[in-house]
């Protein structure tokens, strides 16, 4: 068991250190309002504000509701199985609560000792500004009482909690095959934990804006725009939970509660149609573009490479000569190195007029266009600009357009081979029973090959919005000066947050925004994936 | 499905036959989409080596072929770009990270594979959930890190291989990757290892790595591919030539050729060629690794 541990120990410390690590750090960072500096002064929801405006207040409300709703029901679901099974589930509870104090104390023992480790530098100004100096001013902030206090106060619950699971384990291992409830209470104590101080710093933030507004003398309506939008998210999740129980009952219950259903969620939408932009207009405009760039990104790549990755896999799998060949051919877009790449594409959608792809539009006798450094929406375009149709009704610029055709071009093939992979687990049987039953290709493929593929489909295409909200290195080699940041997708506004600007906290901030986006997604894709995904 | 039908009689016999006819139809149509496909993924390639041979002229006059091929751009572009130092130093970071990554990678997926210990599943879907991650996430705070980190340690990381290399010597994608191999190897070779006084690191040197060879491959391809692609990391940890990764050179002599787009596409084909000419020769393990794993490197 040691030796287990010490084969794990080298892999996780250093994915702890680069990998997990920076989550804690980057939270902490993200309270900071660090200019041109590694620390700043603590600025508690500010760059929140600065990127979202006063959603932010809701979103950690609801982030904290999330969290108590999840350990609650994790909670109820282990005492409802001790109760009808007879699993003796409780005695789990009190080691994985103890386990879960200690990390979360443990937590705490990092956000004691990391501001007193990113002082030292500051701390060196003006004096000779050594290695040894450097070392000596970690060791002495190591052995701070608070924060050896913080140490071992943490480890010593985590331990205890940990001892005490593993006893209780190897009495179970004993008796029978009951399932092990450590983890359960161990997330529903850490989700408790999380929700307590995401609420205790909501709280102080939104206490502190009032305090300051009423310094300024300014109006502030932040409880009531929290209510009104939460208001306004509730309608829509009952609108939800209605439709998906209208399905289950009789006609006329089910169509009555579809009609109530309609009309919470009309009344939703309107809420927050209403609300949302005055709560969110003072927010960094960078932000939001990058944002609707990201979603311009995904609805214009994800479907169309999807679609034709299918449709090549599909005929590929026809027992084709030369499929081998074709399969590398596809393949190589994806593994040719992207800066690479982009670079070819530069030139294929650059502005000359002998650009490739312009010389191309003179054949056909149309003007040349700017590509790449097109920054007007291509909607905007084709109406021909006469009348102005707003950031999002003009759709993605051109450039972004561009970055879209590379970005299909290079994942198609990608998509292809998974595709592939998916269609030969799918038993060659259920083709044989299709065939005797008279189905034709087409009644195949719909009936057979698309309920079978739907794992695969489901994955990739959370693969695909997920990896486009994370796509930074062709949009940054792609991306033009004349295009004016409409091709400026998330990563990238991180990217330039940070190193253009130097705004360590704020870059962070807009970090952990995007992880929670990335987060709900996932979380919506499991949710819609157990009902519709067929695991033949 | 059809070409079982179509093999038999002449080629008039099967036009004859309506059936054969339509399917001969379909064949031809299935073929038509498939090389239109292969067409688009790789003329942009073709063109890239078109227009590296060209001159000034031709490059920027929109000619589709070179009159005569100006292989000299090559040189010129190598030596414009100091492509021998990006290359060695990609060369070199990938030697060390892919090494590391093989050492831990390996016994932390043996682990997962081959022995039992509490909190296995926990640690397990910790690892993954950390491909979840976006890259951006880690920006600010392993830049913070790894400045830290040369101050205390007698190498410096900033500008120097540590912080190109050591983050990426264990990743949840080489664990999960190896883990999949090493799940597969029997138990009764353990047993029978175990019999002859073999403990589990040799059992590991001695066995199981050399049967998961083809896993250890896919791993050292990635990483190559890892490497040659890396871009945002390098930028940020590194502000002299002396370390920076290929990726980064050929973007900064893009920005630096630029309206010399004959050398740029020359400096394009240096770049990709290793990567491509790697992938020609292991496209199966390759495909495979990818096909098996659903996840990218």
């Amino acid at each position: 068991m040691l030796l287990a541990y010490s084969f794990l120990a080298p892999a996780f410390i250093i994915i702890g250190l680069f990998g997990l690590f920076p989550l804690a750090f980057a939270a902490y960072e993200s309270t900071l309002r660090g200019l041109n500096k590694i620390v700043g002064s603590y600025d508690g929801l500010g760059n929140y504000v600065r990127a979202v405006d006063n959603l932010i207040y809701i979103l950690t409300f609801w982030i904290a509701a999330g969290l108590i709703y999840f350990a609650v029901s994790t909670i109820a679901r282990a005492v409802q199985e001790h109760r009808q099974e007879q699993t003796n589930a409780m005695r789990w509870a009190l080691p994985a609560i103890l386990t879960a104090a200690g990390t979360a104390l443990f937590a705490r023992f990092v956000y004691v000792l990391l501001p007193e480790m990113l002082l030292i530098p500051s701390k060196l100004r003006g004096q000779n500004n050594t290695q040894e100096a450097f070392r000596s001013l970690v060791v002495e902030t190591w052995w701070l009482p608070k924060v050896q206090i913080a140490l071992w106060i943490a480890v010593v619950l985590l331990a205890g909690g940990v001892v005490w699971g593993l006893f209780v384990n190897r009495t179970v291992a004993r008796d029978s095959r009951e399932p092990i409830y450590f983890v359960p209470f161990f997330s529903a104590g850490i989700s408790l934990v999380s929700a307590a101080a995401l609420i205790w710093l909501t709280w102080t933030e939104i206490n502190a804006a009032y305090a300051e507004a009423l310094e300024e003398g300014v109006g502030l309506e932040l409880w009531s725009q929290i209510v009104t939008i939460s208001a306004g998210f509730l309608l829509l999740l009952l609108a939800w939970r209605l439709w998906e129980s209208a399905g289950q009952r009789s006609s006329n219950t089910g169509m009555a509660l579809r009609l109530v259903g309609a009309v919470a969620l009309m009344a939703g939408a309107w809420v927050l149609i209403a609300e949302l932009p005055r709560v969110v207009s003072a927010g960094d405009e960078d932000w939001w573009n990058g944002l609707m760039a990201t979603v311009f990104y995904v609805l214009g790549t994800v479907p169309i490479q999807l679609g034709l990755a299918l449709i090549l896999a599909a005929l590929l799998f026809q027992k084709i000569r030369g499929q081998t060949l074709f399969r590398v051919l596809y393949f190589l877009p994806y593994v040719a190195p992207f800066v690479g790449t982009a670079a070819v594409f530069r030139i294929i959608f650059s502005n000359r007029p002998t650009a490739p792809l312009n010389s191309l539009l003179d054949l056909f006798g149309a003007e040349p266009l700017l590509w790449l450094s097109e920054p007007a929406g291509i909607i905007q375009m084709i109406t021909g600009g006469r009348i102005d149709l707003g950031p999002i009704l003009s759709g993605p610029s051109l450039a972004l357009v561009a970055i879209m055709i590379y970005g299909i071009w290079t994942y198609v093939g990608f998509d292809t081979v998974i595709f592939l992979a998916g269609l030969g687990a799918i038993p060659n049987e259920l083709y044989e029973v299709a065939d005797i039953d008279g189905a034709g290709g087409w009644a195949q493929f719909r009936h057979v090959t698309l309920p079978l593929l739907s794992p695969t489909i489901y994955f990739l295409s959370l693969y695909a919005v997920i990896g486009t909200f994370k796509a930074f290195n062709h949009i940054f080699v792609l991306r033009q000066a004349a295009a004016l940041g409409t091709t400026d997708t998330a990563s990238i506004v991180i990217f330039q947050a940070f190193k253009r600007d130097t705004r360590y906290g704020y870059a962070s901030a807009l970090a952990i925004l995007l992880l929670l986006i990335i987060m709900v997604i996932t979380l919506v894709n499991n949710r819609i994936a157990s009902r519709r995904v067929f695991y033949g | 499905m059809a070409s079982g039908a179509v093999g038999a009689g002449t080629f008039r016999a099967r036009l004859a036959d309506p059936a054969a006819r339509r399917a001969a139809l379909n064949q031809g149509i299935i073929y038509v989409v498939l090389v239109v496909g292969a067409a688009a993924s790789i003329l942009p390639f073709l063109y890239t080596v078109s227009v590296s041979l060209m001159n000034l002229t031709e490059a920027t006059g929109g000619r589709a072929l070179p009159a005569t091929p100006q292989w000299s751009n090559y040189v010129e572009a190598w030596q414009d770009a100091q492509f021998s130092l990006y290359f060695m130093n990609s060369v070199k970071i990938t030697l060390i990270s892919v090494g590391g990554a093989l050492v831990f990678c390996a016994l932390a997926a043996y682990a997962f594979a081959q022995m039992e210990f509490p909190g296995k599943t926990f640690l397990f879907t910790l690892l993954l959930s950390t491909l979840m991650l976006p890259e951006a996430i880690t920006w600010v705070p392993n830049f913070i890190t790894v400045s830290w980190l040369g101050r205390i340690s007698p190498v410096p990381w900033l500008n120097n291989w540590p912080s190109l290399t050591i983050p990426f010597m264990a990743s949840a994608f080489g664990i999960f990757l190896l883990r999949q191999f090493f799940q597969q190897i029997p138990r009764e070779l353990w047993d029978s290892a175990q019999i002859d006084g073999s403990g589990h690191l040799r059992y590991l040197v001695r066995v199981v790595l050399p049967l998961s060879s083809a896993a250890v491959m896919t791993l050292v391809l990635f990483g190559f591919v890892g490497a040659w692609n890396a871009l945002a990391w390098p930028i940020l940890v590194t502000t002299t030539p002396d370390w920076r990764p290929i990726s980064y050179g050929l973007l900064s002599f893009l920005d630096e050729a630029g309206a010399l787009l004959h050398l740029q596409m020359a400096g394009a084909i240096i770049t990709m060629l290793p990567i491509v000419v790697l992938y020609f020769f292991t496209q199966r393990h390759f495909i495979e690794g990818i096909a098996t794993t659903g996840l990218k490197g």
